[in-house]
């Protein structure tokens, strides 16, 4: 690593995060980072590209990236691993069907190198849908507790009556801050 | 593991005398040679960034991919590998110029000296060498310049906002925008 980019390392040092949002399409990263920022979330098209927002809490400056999911375009999240303090995993709570999907995709980020010091927090979102999962159920069918490698949480919300994104948040944020910034 | 060179090139007025610098050395003596040389590398670290060369390496990189970008909110996938490549461009130019004027130029004792004096760097230098990895930052100046290009003005008071993430269960907040 070159000499800019431990600069950054440095300054990033600095009560600042950064948070990767992943997970299938239409799971709702978009929404999710959208509901954060205080915008519309009321006309999302799916995402081809990435999203990048800043967010001030608690002291801490948040930059969240949002990487479109669908199969697609996920060879290209590893692109986006370096330097991430937190891995946000986003479900869609009443897709059934593609849990399975779901699980590996997951288990296959987990396994990777530059993600090993993240902090995982997974978002049951679409709890407000009648069909939903509970995250219970969701736990179950990810395998989470099978997870050993990584500080794990898994949080129902909703991103577009915005329930629990906040509580999601705080935990993600305390989680790693008590590794990084109190190991100093 | 030392940076120690006798000068033969320097950048500019620095005269530095680089001497040795290993840590239990460098803690005895605060005020010493080492910062001395610290302040130098620092001060050709300016140098270099001011220079006509650096401006020119910018600005044909610049050309090369701003019509790839533009101006949705969204970013394209493609950005990161030119980002990435811009990084490592500026990078290299910087430490190969380092090396050129410093003899015995020592990447890894620079930046281990660095760690332990980042509270001494001016800010404005800091802040600078900052912007160059920061994704946004060089997305701004890529539209900029294609604004420029195609002879619009770009209004870049809303570039980057930076939001309170409190008013996220709520409806939204008036005053929050994203670029």
């Amino acid at each position: 690593m070159g000499l800019l980019r431990i600069l950054k390392k440095m300054k990033q040092k600095e009560r600042e995060m950064r948070l990767l949002m992943l997970g299938l399409d239409n799971a709702g990263k978009t929404t999710i980072l959208k509901k954060f920022n205080g915008e519309d979330v009321s006309t999302i098209s799916p995402t081809l590209g990435f999203n990048i927002k800043t967010l001030e809490h608690k002291g801490f400056k948040l930059n969240i990236w949002d990487v479109g999911g669908q199969k697609s375009l996920r060879s290209y999240w590893r692109n986006y691993f370096e330097s991430t303090d937190g891995l946000l995993w986003v479900v869609d709570s009443a897709d059934r069907l593609r849990m399975e999907d779901c699980r590996k995709e997951l288990s296959g980020l987990l396994l990777e190198e530059r993600l090993a010091g993240a902090t995982l927090l997974v978002f049951a979102n679409k709890q407000d849908l009648p069909g939903a999962l509970s995250k219970e159920a969701i736990q179950k069918a990810l395998a989470l507790d099978e997870i050993k490698s990584h500080h794990w949480c898994i949080i129902g919300c909703s991103a577009v009556t915005g329930e629990n994104l906040l509580a999601g948040v705080d935990w993600l944020l305390d989680d790693i801050s008590a590794r990084i910034f109190t190991a100093d | 593991m030392d940076i120690q060179g006798r000068n033969t090139r320097s950048c500019g007025e620095n005269i530095v005398e680089m001497v040795d610098m290993d840590e239990e050395n460098f803690a005895t003596s605060s005020s010493s040679a080492a910062d001395t040389a610290f302040d130098a590398v620092i001060g050709c670290i300016e140098d270099i960034i001011m220079e006509e060369e650096f401006q020119q390496l910018q600005q044909s990189f610049l050309e090369k991919h701003y019509l790839e970008f533009d101006n949705s909110d969204e970013n394209k996938l493609s950005y990161t590998p030119i980002f990435n490549e811009y990084v490592d461009l500026l990078e290299k130019h910087l430490e190969q110029q380092l090396m050129e004027r410093i003899s015995d130029f020592n990447m890894n004792n620079f930046i281990e000296l660095l760690m332990q004096h980042k509270e001494e760097v001016p800010g404005d230098i800091f802040d600078m060498l900052l912007t160059f990895t920061d994704f946004m930052a060089f997305k701004e100046m890529l539209l900029e310049y294609r604004a420029e290009k195609e002879g619009r003005g770009l209004d870049l008071s809303e570039g980057l906002v930076v939001t309170s993430l409190i008013p996220a269960g709520s409806k939204h907040s008036g005053s929050t925008k994203s670029q």
